[in-house]
């Protein structure tokens, strides 16, 4: 098998987890974030770190789809 | 486990599997009505075999060498990459920005690149053989995340999940086997919209879990977690209307 054909199953592999770079490290960093606020919490604190981390995601997302939303209503301007 | 339970809990990896499955088969169907049977049947059988091989080495590796809530922080991660991809990309096609995934679209489209590089009339079609392989190895990791998704809770969730996913590889290869057509009749951006929201719901729910920390009412938490996941991307979907009332259908990897 070809090194170009092992380098295209990499990249699709790849891009199943990584299709939008933005996406995919602001969820690293979510989960960053969620990892410390559960080191630095006591315990009874420590079960909302779960609610924290969907709160973070949510944003995240709309964030991200609104700035997609943006980038195409340029694309649509531009013609 | 008696069969009813099995069924009723295998069903949603049936349901999250069959998605992947039609899309692998619509390319294998288009590389073997171009160019020929036996080059896409070995090329799916070997990413069969190459899937087989890398879930028994990483996945037996990772469940032994890894600590319990390590695992499940390290699953519930990589599922969260994962769904919300998914989830991203259905909330952009719902809007208008991307267009609907369409098997036939697909279908014509990997057909007419199949004709342009043109048939091979004499000895193995190897460009036949890597479209198959390379569609099978793609759909079938993600069909992995799935099983990996309704599966982390046990070994009864996990026999489930593949039960779920092996009746799903049967039944969508038995359909596309019959009609020798894309299988267009399947909702799949619905279902995508749908997987991509439980995936996401596990994955959060498996990263807090893996950090210690414990959901009100346990497993049941998931449910609420997917409602704000999928209201959140209903809003976020109409959010987006008003800023392209049109739509736009713009490449997929452009925005």
């Amino acid at each position: 098998m070809s090194s170009g054909t092992l380098r295209g199953i990499w990249d699709a592999v790849w891009g199943l987890l990584v299709e939008d770079g933005s996406l995919a490290v602001g969820i690293i960093a979510a989960l960053a974030v969620t990892w410390l606020a559960a080191v630095v919490l006591a315990d009874p604190q420590r079960d909302q770190v779960g609610w924290l981390l969907l709160a973070i995601l949510i944003v995240l997302v709309v964030l991200n789809v609104r700035a997609a939303g943006h980038s195409a209503r340029r694309a649509i301007a531009k013609g | 486990m008696n069969l009813g339970a099995l069924a009723v809990a295998a069903l949603p990896a049936f349901i999250a599997s069959a998605v992947e499955f039609v899309e692998a088969t619509t390319i294998v169907l288009a590389v073997g009505v171009t160019r020929g049977w036996r080059a896409p049947l070995y090329g799916t059988i070997a990413a069969t075999i190459t899937l087989a091989i890398i879930i028994a080495t990483l996945g037996v590796t990772i469940v032994t060498v890894v600590p319990e809530h390590a695992l499940k922080a390290f699953v519930g991660a990589l599922l969260l990459l994962f769904g919300l991809r998914w989830l991203r990309k259905a909330i952009l096609r719902f809007a208008g920005i991307v267009a609907l995934h369409d098997e036939e679209r697909v279908y014509l489209k990997e057909v007419a690149e199949l004709r342009a590089r043109g048939e091979t009339r004499t000895g193995f079609d190897r460009v036949g053989f890597i479209v198959a392989y390379k569609a099978v190895l793609l759909e079938g990791t993600e069909v992995a995340f799935i099983v990996i998704a309704f599966g982390a809770g046990g070994a009864a969730a996990l026999n489930a999940a593949v039960v779920g996913a092996i009746a799903a590889g049967l039944f969508v290869i038995a359909l596309g086997a019959a009609l020798r057509t894309p299988l267009t009749m399947v909702p799949e951006n619905w279902m995508k919209f749908g997987v991509g929201a439980i995936l996401s719901a596990f994955g959060v729910f498996w990263f807090a879990e893996g950090l210690g920390a414990a959901w009100p009412g346990d497993a049941l938490s998931i449910l609420v977690i997917l409602a704000i996941f999928l209201g959140a991307s209903r809003l976020a979907v109409r959010m987006l209307r008003s800023i392209v009332p049109d739509g736009a259908e713009v490449a997929a990897r452009s925005v």
